[in-house]
């Protein structure tokens, strides 16, 4: 391929285009407007904000990087990860909500799915009609997902699930599942295969609310399958082809997780500004103390790095570019910044950090998922180093 | 109904601004709508829901303000008219009625509508200049607007009360923040925005009279807000403060 320098779509470019300033505004505006408010008695009542959701999906913002005629976006990843950071910045549980929802469950169908498949249920969950949920990850498994027990046995023209998953977001509120199960025992990764379930579906039953460190407004249950029958046109892509596109799925998240990251380290650098350009000790603000002004420093230009790194991920992403290692770093990097920032944005808060009064706290607890949720940060680092090995062998 | 919104585009409120020397230096960008004339925006977008009709903004500025003009879009505006300029140039409010007066005198329209003035500023001057200019009826400070009878019916905010005024067609309206809140772009409104006409008018071929394109005004410079001094304490007995407060109350802050 010919490299065109003059071509803006590929050479280097740190400037957003028209359409993704204003659809960062548009968030940020929305978000100022109706997210920041209420966030704390959010995080306290653990509630699922059904309204702001609905508010979201009227915004368009449930489906923004999926295709049109199943009534996304048609946006491109870049957009997405705006999106994403403006409602971090204030709600990760709800940011968590949107991501894990259009990545996960819609994005496997958008990868996977065929054109009915997309037609009746993407077009439902772009819309934000229906909530999807995401179930790979098992009481005995997460990222080996070769050691799931779960099932699926062919009986006539039906599937048979059986199995139970946990840490399942938008477990109980979710219409639609998307659910890993084992086709084939005898062949480990090669016999897993996907299924899209109904929440009605008899034996389709989702557990009770998990208690949690944080992420709190965000839903998270155990779902159990117990003899569900799934046509057999529920099969989502090929047989034995679950893994790997999970695998594709989880890259597409990470970009989320990624931006969801840089929102929660934002969030924690412009409440530190704020704090410290407030309280007084010795006689002036304590953000001109050069102590606290080495924290801000390191916490913006980390955020910057982040930032891009994610950008980048997306940015191949939309280009139809491997981005595997690319997001994996992103994840990696933004994720420990995250926890970094709200530990630092807390030490500066000093004791006021460590109440719910300010949202700092909130972050540090929020902020732990970041490195945990699609692929540990060691996971991650697995990634990373088994891409750089290819490249390098 | 046929709306005219003329929008401007206008430094954030809370972007930073310097005063060096006898200039103002703004940080320009951080540019948004202005605020009242996003509620004007707003407000003609829901009465053409209702009652039918159309939508255009009008906007003179530099092509930086096109992002301005793409944010009413995305609102819902119809369409849109820019009409350029420099953006260096140093206009007042008459300027900017004049400007808009020879655009708007072929213009065929029901409602010029505008907010009451902008963030930037804070004049208040070019509405009532241009329905001066277009010799329409029009009112200032509204705080809704109704269509009735095929006439605008416009509310006022008084210091006792509510007036309402009814405007036979043509008339322009200037409007308050306090009428609603602008709707937030939703991501259809920002992709379709990008679809809608947006014309492009050449200053020189409004055909503006030099004379009134020189501003009448001159800013003869710009000074920081005073700081606010701290605040006095008093100690002691009751009875000896109360004087002593007294005192200076008359004496130095000259209230009594």
């Amino acid at each position: 391929m010919s490299t065109n320098v003059l071509d803006p779509s590929k050479s280097l470019s740190f400037e957003l285009s028209e359409d993704q300033q204003l659809i960062r505004d548009s968030v940020r505006d929305f978000a100022d407007r109706h997210i920041a408010p209420g966030v704390k008695e959010r995080d306290a009542s653990k509630e699922f904000p059904h309204d702001l959701v609905e508010m979201l999906a009227d915004q368009g913002l449930m489906g923004m990087v999926h295709e049109e005629k199943y009534n996304g976006g048609g946006v491109g990843h870049v957009s997405f990860c705006l999106m994403i950071e403006e409602i971090a910045r204030w709600d990760a549980s709800l940011a968590l909500t949107v991501a894990s929802h259009t990545s996960l469950c819609s994005g496997h169908i958008a990868l996977a799915g065929n054109e009915q498949q997309k037609e009746k249920y993407l077009s439902q969950l772009t819309t934000g009609e229906k909530l999807g949920a995401w179930c790979l990850t098992e009481p005995g498994s997460g990222s080996d997902a070769s050691g799931m027990s779960t099932t699926a046995v062919k009986k006539g023209d039906k599937w048979i699930l059986n199995g139970s998953k946990i840490f399942i977001t938008q477990g109980s509120v979710g219409g639609i599942y998307v659910v890993l199960a084992k086709t084939d025992p005898d062949k480990g990764t090669k016999g897993i295969s996907t299924f899209i379930v109904e929440r009605e579906w008899d034996g389709v039953q989702p557990g009770g609310k998990m208690e949690k460190l944080g992420m709190n407004s965000s839903d998270t249950t155990e779902v159990y399958f117990e003899n569900v029958e799934v046509p057999e046109e529920n099969l989502l892509g090929e047989l034995g082809r679950g893994f790997i596109d999970t695998m594709k799925v989880l890259d597409g998240g990470r970009i989320g997780i990624g931006a969801l990251s840089v929102g929660i380290a934002r969030g924690c650098l412009e409440e530190s500004l704020k704090y410290s350009s407030e309280r007084k000790q010795f006689g002036s603000p304590i953000g001109d103390f050069q102590s606290i002004e080495n924290k801000l420093a390191d916490m913006a230009t980390e955020i910057d790095a982040a930032r891009f790194l994610v950008h980048r991920a997306a940015w191949l992403k939309d280009q139809g570019k491997p981005f595997t290692k690319e997001v994996s770093m992103a994840k990696l990097f933004a994720s420990e910044l995250a926890v970094r920032a709200a530990d630092e944005a807390v030490q500066i808060h000093g004791g006021y950090g460590y109440i719910k009064e300010y949202h700092v706290e909130r972050f540090m607890r929020d902020a732990k998922l970041m490195t945990i949720g699609e692929g540990t940060s060691e996971v991650q680092r697995m990634i990373i180093a088994r891409e750089l090995k290819k490249e390098y062998s | 109904m046929k709306f005219y919104v003329c929008i401007k585009q206008v430094p954030d409120v809370n972007a930073p601004i310097q005063i060096k020397g006898e200039e103002l230096i703004q940080d320009t960008n951080r540019m948004i709508l202005n605020a009242y004339d996003a509620s004007a925006v707003e407000e003609a977008l829901v009465l053409t829901e209702k009652h039918g009709g159309e939508v255009e903004v009008v906007l003179i500025g530099p092509d930086k303000a096109k992002e301005t003009i793409r944010k009413a879009l995305a609102m819902g505006a119809q369409k849109a008219t820019h009409i350029q300029t420099s953006g260096d140039e140093n206009y007042d409010s008459s300027t900017y009625a004049s400007i808009l007066a020879s655009f708007f005198k072929d213009k065929e329209y029901d409602v010029i509508s505008c907010g009451k003035q902008s963030q930037d500023t804070d004049a208040g001057l070019t509405g009532s200049m241009l329905a001066e200019l277009l010799n329409l009826p029009y009112a200032t400070n509204a705080v809704g607007l109704e269509i009735e009878d095929n006439q605008l019916v416009v509310k006022r905010q008084g210091d006792t009360g509510q007036e309402m005024i009814a405007l036979p067609s043509p008339c322009l309206v200037t409007c308050s923040n306090d009428m609603n809140e602008p709707r937030i772009p939703s991501l259809k409104g920002i992709m379709q925005s990008k679809r809608k006409p947006m014309e492009a008018v050449e200053l020189s071929s409004l055909d503006v009279e030099e004379d009134n394109l020189a501003a009448k005004t001159t800013v003869t410079g710009y000074q920081e807000k005073p700081e606010r001094e701290a605040g006095k304490k008093f100690e002691g007995e009751p009875d000896d403060i109360a004087a002593e407060v007294a005192q200076l109350l008359d004496t130095e802050a000259n209230v009594i």
